[in-house]
C-alpha cells in the first residue's frame, strides 16, 4: 500500500494499529504525547481513558488474555512511562503480548534532564521483550510492524515504542509500505520426538504438567486430543488452568505451593514428567532438587532459553505445541496409575462444610464457578483470594481466567477486567479482589462508571492482607507486622460514589441468594464478602520444602 | 568460579550493548573483560565478552540469543576452572 497524502507521526501511529486490526487502546494524555492524542481525535480507533497508566498497562494485560489479540497501551513520557512498567513486567513474566507507546520529550530535549524526561527506553530493558526508540519519523510505521510482529511471534511478550514528541508532529516524507505481515523468523531445529517416545513407552507412571504455553500457543484442542489419547494424568499450573478439561477424571488440578494433595503427591510419585508450556516456577517446584526426584523430564517449550534452565529434560521438544503434541499421542497401558490418581483424588476431594455462620470464602468460589455462565471470565488481584479463586473455580479455557502469574502483581485483577470486558462486551467479566488489592488500583472504578462496563466485582474482605498476615502467623512467630487494614474505607460507599451498585453480606445463609443477584444485574455491581481475618489457604507447601510436605491446617 | 569468553554478532541496533550487558548481569554473571566493534559496510557488530560465573553458560548463551538484534553466540573456550 502507499499514500501520497503526508501524514504526522501521529496519525502514523493509529494507521498501523488498524492495519493490525487494533480497534480499541487504553491510556492517558500528557504533554509529550500530545501531537498522538491530537491524531486520536481523528482516529476510528476507540480509546479508553483509564485513570492511572498502571490501570491502562493492565487492561492491555486483560484485553490481551481475554481474547489473544494484542493489547495496546499509552501513557505520556517520564512518570506516565513509570506508570506503565509494572504493567509491562506483568506482561513479560506472563508471556503477554502487549504493545505500549510512550510520548517522549523532543529529540532536541532528550539528554538535558527536561521536564517529564525519564529514559524509558534504558528503563524498558528489564520489563519487554524489546523496545524501540524511534528519532526519525520515516522508520516509524515499520517500527510499529516489528513491534506487533515481534508481540506475537515465539514466546509472546510486550513491546514499548518510544517516540519523541517532535517524531509525533514531523510529516513522513517516504511511502507508507504495508508491513503488516512482516515477521521475524524464530530459529529452531526440527522437533525430534524420538526420545520422547521411547521415553514414554517405558513410563509406568507419567504425569502430564501443564502451564500456561498451551493456551498461548491455541493448541488447547491438541493437548485434549493427547489428553484423550494417552490417559496420563495430569496437573496443571496457575496459569495453565482451564487447558484441561476441569471435568477430564484423570485431571488432579493445580500443582505446587497451594495445589491440591492428589497433584503433589503424584507428581513426586511419578517416573515421568511431561511439561507443556511450563518453566517449573519455584511456586510450583517447591524445593528444586526434590521436586518429582524419580522423574525423567520430557519438555515441551517455544523458547530454547526454558529447557534445562531449572531442570534438565532427558528429552527436549521445541517449537509449535500444536504440530509436537499430536507427534506424541499414543495409547499407553497404565491403567493401574490412573486409577492410583483418581483414588487420590477422591480422597483428597475438596470439602465445603466449614462450621459456624461465618462465610467460607472457597464455597462462596464454588458456587458462583456452579452458577456463572460458561464463557464467563474471571480476573483475580493476587492473595489469598487468588489462590481460593485458583482452587475452587473451574474454567474451561484458560482465556477465562487471567490472574498475575509470574509478578504476583496486586491491583492486577480491577483493571484487567475492564480490558476482558472491552474485548469480549456480551461475556460475563467477575474480578474476584481482596481488600488488599482493590485499593491499589480502586481509581479504575472511575473507568468502569465512564463506559458503563458491567464488571462484576467480588471483593473478599478479611480487613488484613491476608497472604502475608497467613505467612506472618507461620514463618514469623505471629509478629503482624503491617498487614492489618481494618481502617479500610467503607466499601460500599466508595462503590456507590462510582455509580456501581454494591451490597455486603457477613453470613453463610446470604451468599446464595447475594450470588444471583450479583449475576443477574445489568451493570457493574461490587459484592463485599466479609471474611474471618484467620482463615488461611491450605494446602500450603512451606518455602524450600518438597511438595509432598505440605501443611494442611495449622 | 568457570570463566568463559563468547563471541557475539549483532545487527548494529539501539542499545543492543546495554542489552546484553543488561542479561549477562541479571543471570548471575559477572564481566571480566569487554571488546566491542561495529562493521560499518555490514552493519554487524561483534562482541568479545570475557565472564565468570558458577552457573552455566548455557544459560547465558540461551538468554542472549533470545535478544531480537542477536545474529549469534559462541562460546570460545573455557579460560581457566
Amino acid at each position: 500500500m502507499t499514500t501520497e497524502k503526508k501524514q504526522t507521526g501521529g496519525s502514523v501511529l493509529f494507521n498501523v494499529l488498524q492495519q493490525h486490526g487494533v480497534e480499541h487502546v487504553f491510556g492517558y494524555p500528557g504533554g509529550a504525547i500530545m501531537p498522538i492524542y491530537d491524531a486520536l481525535y481523528d482516529s476510528d480507533v476507540q480509546h479508553f481513558l483509564c485513570r492511572h497508566e498502571q490501570g491502562a498497562a493492565f487492561s492491555a494485560v486483560g484485553y490481551a488474555r481475554a481474547s489473544g489479540k494484542v493489547g495496546v497501551c499509552l501513557a505520556t513520557s517520564g512518570p506516565g512511562a513509570t506508570n506503565l512498567i509494572t504493567g509491562l513486567a506483568d506482561a513479560l513474566a506472563d508471556s503477554i503480548p502487549i504493545v505500549a507507546i510512550t510520548g517522549q520529550v523532543p529529540t532536541s530535549a532528550m539528554g538535558s534532564d527536561a521536564f517529564q524526561e525519564i529514559d524509558v527506553f534504558g528503563l524498558s530493558l528489564a520489563c519487554t521483550k524489546h523496545s524501540f526508540q524511534v528519532t526519525n519519523v520515516n522508520d516509524l510505521p515499520k517500527v510499529l510492524h516489528k513491534a506487533f510482529a515481534i508481540a506475537l511471534e515465539g514466546r509472546q511478550g510486550p513491546v514499548l515504542v518510544d517516540i519523541p514528541k517532535d517524531v509525533q508532529l514531523a510529516e513522513v516524507t517516504n511511502s507508507l509500505e504495508d508491513f503488516s505481515q512482516l515477521r521475524n523468523k524464530v530459529k529452531l531445529p526440527p522437533a525430534n520426538v524420538g526420545s520422547a517416545i521411547a521415553l514414554l513407552s517405558k513410563a509406568k507412571k507419567p504425569i502430564l504438567y501443564v502451564g500456561g504455553g498451551v493456551g498461548m500457543a491455541n493448541a488447547i484442542d491438541e493437548l485434549r486430543a493427547f489428553s484423550e489419547t494417552t490417559k496420563i494424568p495430569s496437573v496443571s499450573t496457575l496459569k495453565g488452568l482451564g487447558a484441561i478439561d476441569p471435568d477430564d477424571e484423570n485431571y488432579l488440578g493445580m500443582l505446587g505451593m497451594h495445589g491440591t494433595k492428589a497433584s503433589n503427591i503424584a507428581v513426586q510419585e511419578c517416573d515421568l514428567l511431561i511439561a507443556v508450556g511450563a518453566r517449573f516456577d519455584d511456586r510450583v517446584t517447591g524445593k528444586l532438587n526434590e521436586f518429582a526426584p524419580h522423574a525423567k523430564i520430557i519438555h515441551f517449550d517455544i523458547d530454547t532459553a526454558e529447557i534445562n534452565k531449572r531442570r534438565a529434560a532427558d528429552a527436549a521438544i521445541l517449537g509449535d505445541l500444536k504440530i509436537n503434541l499430536p507427534a506424541l499421542a499414543i495409547p499407553l497401558s497404565i491403567a493401574d496409575w490412573q486409577q492410583e490418581c483418581q483414588k487420590m483424588k477422591q480422597d483428597n476431594a475438596w470439602r465445603y462444610d466449614h462450621p459456624g455462620e461465618n462465610i467460607f470464602a472457597p464455597a462462596v468460589l464454588k458456587e458462583i464457578s456452579d452458577k456463572m455462565p460458561k464463557n464467563a471470565c474471571v480476573t483475580t488481584d493476587v492473595g489469598q483470594h487468588q489462590m481460593w479463586a485458583a482452587q475452587h473455580m473451574l474454567f474451561n479455557d484458560p482465556s477465562n481466567f487471567l490472574t498475575s502469574g509470574g509478578m504476583g502483581t496486586m491491583g492486577f485483577g480491577i483493571p484487567a477486567a475492564i480490558g476482558a470486558q472491552v474485548s469480549r462486551p456480551t461475556d460475563c467479566i467477575i474480578a474476584v479482589s481482596g481488600d488488599g488489592s482493590f485499593m491499589m488500583n480502586v481509581q479504575e472504578l472511575s473507568t468502569i462508571k465512564r463506559f458503563q462496563l458491567p464488571v462484576k466485582i467480588l471483593l473478599i474482605d478479611n480487613a488484613k492482607l491476608g497472604m502475608v498476615r497467613q505467612w506472618q502467623d507461620l514463618f514469623f512467630n505471629g509478629r503482624l507486622s503491617e498487614t492489618d487494614l481494618s481502617d479500610n474505607p467503607d466499601f460500599i460507599m466508595l462503590a456507590t460514589a462510582f455509580d456501581i451498585k454494591a451490597k455486603q453480606i457477613t453470613k453463610k445463609s446470604e451468599v446464595s441468594a447475594a450470588v444471583e443477584e450479583m449475576l443477574e444485574h445489568d451493570g457493574p455491581y461490587l459484592l463485599q464478602v466479609k471474611i474471618d481475618a484467620q482463615d488461611n489457604v491450605w494446602p500450603l507447601v512451606p518455602p524450600n520444602t518438597a511438595n509432598d510436605q505440605m501443611m494442611e491446617s495449622i | 568460579m568457570n570463566q568463559y569468553q563468547l563471541t557475539i554478532k549483532a545487527d548494529d541496533k539501539q542499545v543492543v550493548l546495554e542489552r546484553i550487558l543488561q542479561v549477562t548481569r541479571y543471570r548471575g554473571f559477572l564481566i571480566d573483560g569487554i571488546n566491542a566493534k561495529v562493521n560499518t559496510g555490514t552493519h554487524i557488530g561483534t562482541i568479545i565478552l570475557m565472564v565468570r560465573s558458577e552457573r552455566s553458560i548455557t544459560l547465558l548463551v540461551d538468554q542472549i540469543n533470545k535478544l531480537i538484534d542477536i545474529k549469534e553466540v559462541k562460546i570460545d573456550d573455557v579460560v581457566a576452572q
